[in-house]
């Protein structure tokens, strides 16, 4: 793992308004240490960690994988990313129903019964009931599947 | 050598063992939502085991990593290391990760974590377990377990799960082969890495021997060779509701120290896959 950058605390605030603008909720990363890896990956992990001491190992990741900064100050959540957020975020998130949730969990695109403040084009957050399934990006008629192709089930 | 050895050879497969994901759910919230999908039975020997009937990697809960598919054998090392939340530990062979994300649960995610293997193919199931459980205590490494002590980690407690010859895997896999060539080689790997976890380890910390393998080759002759040699005294294990047994003291011409501390979980006691674990405190 390379990492690109250590983020200071004002950068984790950024990232944290970020957040904030796109789901309309506030969360505390300044509890982690967050850096970036290639393609402005962010990714968080217990702020105990000696940073300079992993330098000197052969490293292959480090901590959580919580998400990409995406042009126009947009983030792509992973899925534990957006389950982080996902519970209180108060906007970009999708409602869909049980059967459209199974298909969403296939990897196939998906109609939500109920959008929560959404933004064409934007990524939303995709809830079933209480779970966070997701993301996804809503487009005209439908939500852009993101599942990674490794987390898919087929039933 | 196999005690009950017909028990063993009848034993049903179609149970299968899972560990709640406490970092994502609550143990009776997800007990609740799988009672409804499947036939449950609680683990007699750690709360936040289940057996399942069914199949388990086909469900929502498995999706959103409420659970983690793990032999109810292996959940055991864990639970006699004890980690805590303020522990640095080191994972010497860790991939697949099924103990490190326990530990990393176990932990609430606090502390750290240096989970290790060698398998550079292996680290991306590691990777692919640790981001699905909501890790981020967790530090994934590829080192070759013998030489880690030379890159300057140090733990609290070190979990050493050995490459083994997988003999206690009998009970779902009665085809295996076995060669006493590949006991031999393996012995000789285990005992370089518990010499290697030896050095990693403060003074008093304490280390957690493991493997799912039958052999006193692979088991208590590694625990007597890191009790003559590497200023290692072996712990009493107490664990509850699983029927355990004391690990072998006598084995042809051999006589091994330490073997009464250390337990043998064997297969068809439990249903389980068998396992050695011996705990270890370095004076």
């Amino acid at each position: 793992m390379q990492i690109k950058k250590i983020l200071n605390e004002k950068e984790i605030r950024d990232i944290e308004k970020l957040i904030e603008k796109n789901y309309g909720c506030k969360i505390n990363l300044g509890k982690y240490k967050v850096f970036k890896t290639g393609e402005e990956k962010i990714w968080i992990v217990e702020k105990g960690v000696d940073m300079e001491l992993c330098k000197k190992l052969r490293c292959y990741a480090m901590g959580m994988y919580f998400g990409k900064l995406k042009r126009n100050n947009k983030i792509k959540l992973s899925m534990e990313g957006a389950m982080m957020i996902g519970k209180i975020a108060k906007k970009n998130v999708a409602v869909i129903d049980e059967g459209e949730g199974m298909k969403f969990i296939e990897g196939e695109n998906v109609i939500a019964s109920k959008l929560i403040g959404c933004e064409q084009n934007n990524f939303v957050i995709i809830k079933m009931n209480e779970d966070i399934l997701g993301v996804g990006i809503l487009r005209e008629n439908f939500i852009e599947n993101l599942v990674p192709k490794a987390r898919r089930i087929n039933f | 050598m196999i005690p009950d050895a017909e028990k063993l050879f009848s034993a049903s497969t179609e149970w299968k063992s899972i560990r709640v994901n406490t970092l994502k759910i609550g143990r009776d919230e997800l007990l609740e939502r799988l009672s409804e999908k499947f036939e449950v039975r609680e683990m007699p020997w750690y709360e936040n085991g289940f057996f399942i009937k069914g199949d388990i990697t086909k469900s929502l809960e498995y999706y959103l990593g409420y659970y983690h598919v793990q032999e109810a054998g292996s959940m055991l090392p864990p639970l006699v290391m004890l980690p805590d939340k303020n522990d640095c530990i080191i994972d010497i062979c860790a991939a697949p990760g099924s103990k490190t994300t326990q530990m990393a649960m176990m932990m609430e995610n606090e502390g750290i974590i240096f989970a290790n293997d060698v398998n550079s193919k292996r680290l991306r199931a590691l990777a692919h377990n640790i981001q699905k459980c909501g890790v981020v205590n967790c530090i994934i490494l590829n080192h070759d377990g013998r030489f880690l002590w030379k890159k300057g980690i140090r733990g609290d407690k070190i979990l050493l799960d050995a490459p083994c010859t997988a003999s206690g895997k009998i009970i779902k896999n009665k085809n295996m082969t076995w060669s006493y060539g590949r006991v031999i080689r393996m012995s000789k790997l285990q005992k370089r890495l518990i010499e290697s976890a030896s050095k990693c380890l403060i003074d008093g910390g304490t280390l957690v021997y493991s493997t799912c393998s039958l052999e006193p080759e692979e088991n208590e002759e590694v625990i007597d060779y890191a009790i003559k040699n590497l200023n290692m005294e072996a712990e009493k294990i107490e664990l509850v509701g699983i029927k355990t047994r004391r690990g072998i003291k006598r084995w042809g011409d051999k006589e091994y120290e330490g073997a009464e501390k250390a337990i043998r979980i064997w297969p068809q006691d439990n249903l389980t896959e068998g396992f050695f674990i011996c705990k270890l405190r370095k004076y």
